[in-house]
């Protein structure tokens, strides 16, 4: 007979209570239709579907979720959001997991737009509006092979005077308090979460199928 | 003369100065008076709220409260399909109490909702009206075969964007058949061109718009109307990227629908801005 891989799963709550706390979204809910996967543009590109990532929530699964290609390449079409029969904010529950895994510090390395969100966030929080010049040039730093991607089209852009060199400005005091303010509540309750959450369902942090936990999720 | 607020966004002062230009110059024609929000933020955009929700929906609910209590009006043009859908996401998210009180304490007032915000199609469907837009034409297009694309972010998801339908939303066809054109049916019509990942993930991005041009075409279409700047340098740029591993590939035409309508209008092509698309429209405007 031939040896079988040993597959252990703790269930774990802890994931879908913070997800809960910060989306206000039930991943519960979810009943597993997968329309949400049917009609995702990108679900055929990535390494799991939007159901799968509900069913990973549901069972506190952070490698397939979190951990996932698949919240680095959705788009935020909200197509899974506005066909869920149950009604769920799926979209919203992709955008938790980005937030989770860059509060737990657990984002990948080799998806690239999780660095573009990143920059295109300072950027307008910098200069009051998005300065694309600069968040295509600071990429390009990190990651100079990108250029054949894309700088064919930007310099025809460039030619076509659609991009700017220069930033225009927004008021630049008032967005600085605002997103002051703004992290701050949100730090705040994130942290009581989280810590709420692993509070739960002690010891288990991040439950995952054979071995595949690269980090614990649990409170610190 | 009827008098909106209008909220340009950072695309329009940018990789969509044409959107802008040729908005403004229909709006001129149809005597809708626009008054900038002054000093205007970025709306957030996807960024925002994939990072923090609460900022996500302060920024764009900054600007209604701008409008409402300093500009004492009660609508806003947003011309920019993703801004639309923030400032959309803001007027759903004051609803909620605690949301609501979360999002005065970062913005220092409080915003209780009842500005209404007009995208593109709205401002030319429901402002205008087509009776009045049609009124207007002096240059009837000669039944061009129009494919009218909404992509995602003009109707989903319908709790927060309110859209007639958001599967199948006709409003954008009725405005391209106002100034002449004949609207295709086509299978694509609110399908997510990708846009967001243009920057590092363009083999996906290819394989999305390739999808949405193939099937307008096979519908017959001779041009794509667009009502967002992402759709628009998305279908427009990646051909070029297109034809160089697809040597049968054939041109599309993506205009704004502000392009058409102002090119019905009269308003100059230099307004329009037809020079800033990257695949030849001329042909489809002769």
């Amino acid at each position: 007979m031939e040896m079988e891989e040993e597959v252990t799963q703790t269930l774990s709550g802890a994931l879908a209570a913070r997800i809960r706390s910060g989306s206000g979204e039930n991943p519960y809910k979810c009943y597993q239709c997968k329309k949400c996967s049917t009609g995702c543009p990108v679900a055929q590109f990535a390494d799991v579907h939007p159901a799968q990532i509900m069913r990973a929530v549901q069972l506190g699964d952070e490698a397939m979720s979190v951990d996932s290609r698949f919240i680095w390449l959705c788009t935020g079409c909200e197509a899974c959001t506005t066909r869920c029969p149950q009604g769920i904010d799926v979209a919203a529950i992709m955008d938790e997991l980005r937030i989770i895994a860059r509060q737990d510090g657990r984002v990948r390395r080799d998806m690239p737009f999780a660095r573009i969100l990143d920059l295109n966030y300072k950027s307008f929080k910098r200069w009051g509006r998005l300065y694309e010049l600069e968040l295509v040039s600071l990429d390009l730093l990190k990651r100079p092979k990108a250029a054949l991607g894309y700088t064919s089209l930007g310099i025809k852009m460039m030619a076509k005077g659609k991009i700017s060199l220069l930033p225009t400005i927004g008021d630049r005091k008032q967005m600085k308090r605002m997103a002051r303010a703004a992290e701050r509540i949100e730090a705040r309750r994130r942290v009581e979460a989280k810590a709420a959450a692993a509070g739960k369902a002690p010891g288990a942090s991040g439950a995952s199928a054979a071995g595949g936990t690269p980090k614990g999720g649990g409170a610190s | 003369m009827t008098k909106l607020a209008y909220y340009p966004g950072c695309s329009l002062h940018s990789t969509a100065k044409e959107l802008d230009s040729s908005f403004d110059g229909t709006m001129a024609k149809l005597e809708v008076d626009l008054a900038e929000i002054p000093g205007w933020q970025c709306c957030g955009n996807s960024a925002g709220h994939s990072a923090n929700r609460l900022l996500a929906a302060a920024l764009p609910a900054n600007e209604l409260v701008k409008v409402k209590d300093d500009m004492k009006l009660d609508a806003v043009a947003v011309p920019c399909a993703a801004c639309y859908n923030r400032f959309q996401s803001a007027n759903h998210e004051v609803s909620d109490e605690a949301m609501a009180a979360d999002i005065a304490q970062v913005v220092g007032r409080p915003y209780d909702g009842g500005v209404k915000v007009l995208n593109l199609v709205d401002v030319y469907h429901d402002q205008v009206g087509l009776a009045a837009l049609e009124a207007k034409v002096v240059k009837p297009f000669q039944g061009l075969k129009v494919a009218s694309y909404y992509g995602c972010l003009l109707t989903r998801p319908p709790k927060v964007t309110l859209a007639e339908d958001p599967e199948y939303p006709v409003h954008m066809d009725a405005v391209v058949e106002a100034i002449g054109c004949t609207p295709v049916d086509w299978d694509s019509k609110t399908d997510c061109c990708g846009a967001g990942l243009a920057l590092c993930e363009q083999d996906v991005v290819d394989k999305l718009v390739k999808g949405i041009i193939t099937n307008a075409r096979e519908r017959g279409a001779e041009a794509i109307a667009c009502a967002c700047p992402l759709c628009q340098i998305n279908l427009d740029g990646r051909q070029g990227e297109i034809k160089k591993t697809d040597g049968a590939w054939v041109d599309m035409p993506i205009l704004y629908l502000s392009q058409m309508v102002g090119h019905a209008l009269g308003v100059s092509d230099k307004q329009l801005g037809l020079k800033k698309a990257m695949v030849d429209v001329a042909r489809v405007l002769a």
